[in-house]
């Protein structure tokens, strides 16, 4: 531990002085943190929430009409708002839990002695390490329904009679990439996971085996709890990565076809930057942040508990 | 410190001075060919005008667009950039163009520009904002084998593109798999210059309200109806952009499809003496292709416009317009360059030039680029897939234009 040294001021007696500076020193310290903080995920939400109380095309930079909450009601007529709300759910209720089992899955293996276990440990990390962009163009040639290799694959074991355009098909579109994001995802969960399951003493193990317990049953009793606020948190750190992740998407199929794989922040996306309709592109992201609201308070909840 | 400071103040005093004799023209283009000769024509052109740098930037097409706009926004635009004719509108809106009229009356080059060239490009406030840079027109590409080895003769209407499309589409190695398309469909971003030639070049319709017509209507229900009943689009198309149509269409997946003379080279070195190609077919009383413009202009925020316009006019004259379109795969707008054009064959020049007499723009509407961005695709997406009718769609682009 080293202490910091604590100047003395003259005209003021030094205890006096010493209770100011310790005051001060912790605000002082956080303040570069809060204001650079503040400046670029606090200033641009509220610079959101404003623009969607109005009427704001970009391309018409000087009509900036307050519209109050008009746009908000417009969202709600919005049929493409419902479909891609839809999406979003389905979006976040498979991809989050078929990333958690399968990165468990990979941590209970990764977890045990095996040759070459520490290589494998870190071409695990591969799909989480690369850039989406990547990913999203190998998948949408692994699709393709002309060259694509999973089309090949199953044709040549008699699995399908004919190719099918799995992104440019609406009943698989959306399933697809969302295979394409649980590639991609998992790892997180099994770096999480193994971190978790490495923190669980050998002895709780041994005691069960002593005992008689079955594998299934140390399973359920022993590693379980021992993961269970690993595995919370990146449940809910992953909820909202993933309810937010639209690059993906946008490379793979752009929303298409039709809206077939629209999801509420590729809709915010596409009115803003590609129809540069700021005012109702704004109220799209505040609807879904708002929505989004209950997961991100339970997370700081937990965050403050554990800092706690 | 009073020294630091000092010398500071001196540097900063000094740099605009600096700035001001060194002029520098940041300038934004699309090429898709990576290894394209800007640096070469830079280096000609600083070399010819000293005290300028050019600053280039090959912007990815597909955000090419959203960029400009933002960075307009944002106050970091270029001062001269590669532009379209659908762009203009919005960009007069933006306030973010230099008039060139006064420019271009000086400039000993104009009269090498091709005929009608400056009329089409000019805005409908009568200035000229624009100096035209490479032009092309869409027309049909086909299979010459194929179409032999079937008896077929290249169609000059819709109903013989769909009667030979139909034939075209089969099993050609009997594992009662189709191995051809009789049709490559653009169903992504851009395709509506397929659904254009289909819809658009019947009498009396136009990106308008006419598109709810009977004739608006059947134009859309003959694209539906060639994917949905006849199946010659192959199953993917609805996704399909640039790079699908062409790919299918170099491996023999697709024995039709639309694009312009940029994709010709490509195509012959796949297929050599197997790729032909002819103007789109007369659907519904008349023929309609798109003219694929592409300029340059010079932002109203340039720092130093005279550089900019000295280096876009450098663009479009004899011989670097000739180099400049070797990359982009279009043709020159200069007309002695185009009388030594070889960067094409014959065949697909022609077929441009048969093209040209009813090529058209799409309307000079701040909602021209919604419609291509989005409206369309969205709307053509969902029609093909049968989740809504031709005269829905049509009704979804009349209102949009309506609403301007």
């Amino acid at each position: 531990m080293t202490s910091i040294p604590v100047p003395e001021q003259a005209g003021s007696s030094p205890s006096r002085g010493t209770a100011l500076w310790r005051q001060v020193m912790p605000l002082a310290l956080l303040s570069p943190a809060v204001l650079v903080t503040l400046a670029i995920v606090f200033f641009p939400m509220v610079q959101t929430a404003w623009m969607s109380l109005h009427e704001y095309v970009l391309f018409r930079p000087k009509n900036f009409d307050w519209v109050g909450l008009q746009n908000y009601l417009n969202v709600f007529q919005d049929e493409v708002f419902w479909i891609s709300l839809r999406h979003t759910v389905l979006w976040i209720a498979i991809t989050v839990p078929a990333q958690a089992l399968l990165g468990l899955a990979t941590a209970l293996l990764l977890n045990q002695q095996f040759p070459w276990r520490p290589i494998a440990r870190a071409l695990i990390i591969i799909p989480w390490a690369l850039p989406s962009v990547v990913i999203a163009l190998m998948w949408a040639w692994i699709y393709d329904s002309n060259y694509g290799i999973l089309n090949d694959l199953l044709l040549r074991i008699g699995i399908l009679e004919a190719s099918i355009p799995w992104l440019a098909n609406p009943d698989t579109a959306l399933y697809a990439i969302i295979l394409t994001l649980t590639w991609q995802g998992f790892p997180f969960f099994a770096v999480m996971i193994l971190a978790g399951l490495q923190s669980i003493p050998r002895s709780y193990y041994e005691a069960a085996s002593l005992d008689g317990a079955s594998p299934l049953r140390q399973f359920w009793h022993i590693t379980l709890p021992g993961i269970s606020g690993v595995l919370f948190t990146a449940i809910l750190l992953r909820t909202i990565w993933v309810a937010n992740s639209m690059d993906v998407i946008f490379v793979m199929t752009g929303g298409g076809p039709g809206y077939s794989t629209y999801t509420l922040p590729l809709y915010a996306f596409l009115e803003a930057r590609t129809n540069l309709n700021f005012g109702y592109g704004s109220a799209l992201a505040m609807t879904f942040t708002l929505l989004l609201l209950g997961i991100v308070i339970l997370y700081l909840k937990r965050s403050a508990k554990a800092v706690q | 410190m009073k020294t630091t400071i000092s010398a500071l103040a001196l540097l900063a005093g000094l740099l605009p001075g600096l700035a001001h004799a060194d002029s520098t023209v940041r300038f934004w283009y699309h090429f898709d060919n990576p290894e394209n000769p800007m640096s070469d024509l830079i280096a000609k052109f600083e070399a010819e005008n000293p005290g300028i740098k050019i600053d280039a930037m090959n912007v990815p097409w597909n955000s090419y667009y959203d960029n400009l706009y933002t960075s307009i926004v944002g106050g970091n635009a270029p001062d001269a950039a590669m532009l379209k004719m659908h762009a203009l509108p919005r960009l007069l809106e933006m306030e973010a163009l230099e008039p060139l009229d006064d420019q271009i009356a000086a400039w000993e080059g104009k009269d090498d520009i091709q005929e009608n060239l400056f009329d089409l490009t000019r805005a409908e406030d009568g200035k000229q904002y624009y100096l035209p840079v490479q032009y092309v027109a869409l027309y049909l590409y086909y299979r010459a084998d194929m179409f032999e080895e079937l008896g077929l003769t290249p169609p000059q209407t819709c109903q013989e593109l769909r009667d030979a499309a139909v034939k075209l589409t089969r099993d050609t190695n009997g594992d009662s798999k189709i191995d051809t398309y009789g049709f490559g469909f653009r169903g992504g971003k851009s395709g509506h210059e397929h659904w254009g030639s289909f819809t658009l070049g019947a009498t009396g319709v136009a990106l308008d309200n006419s598109l709810t017509s009977d004739a608006g209507v059947a134009g859309t229900q003959f694209v539906i109806d060639l994917f949905q009943k006849d199946k010659v689009f192959p199953p993917s198309a609805p996704n399909d952009g640039f790079q699908e149509i062409i790919g299918a269409f170099k491996t023999g997946v697709t024995a039709m499809t639309i694009h312009h003379v940029g994709s010709s080279n490509d195509l012959v070195e796949a297929l050599g003496d197997k790729v032909a190609a002819v103007p789109v077919p007369e659907c519904g009383g008349g023929r309609w292709t798109t003219f694929g413009d592409e300029s340059t202009a010079v932002l109203s925020n340039a720092s130093d416009k005279e550089a900019a316009w000295k280096w876009i006019s450098f663009l479009s004259t004899k011989g670097n317009n000739a180099l400049f379109n070797t990359a982009t795969g279009q043709l020159p707008v200069t007309k002695s360059d185009t009388e030594t054009w070889q960067g094409h064959e014959a065949r697909f020049v022609e077929a441009t030039k048969q093209s040209l007499p009813f090529a058209k723009l799409l309307p000079a509407s701040s909602n021209t680029p919604e419609f291509v961005n989005t409206v369309w695709p969205a709307n053509m997406q969902r029609a093909l897939l049968g989740q809504i009718t031709a005269l829905q769609m049509n009704e979804a682009i009349a209102e949009l234009f309506a609403d301007n």
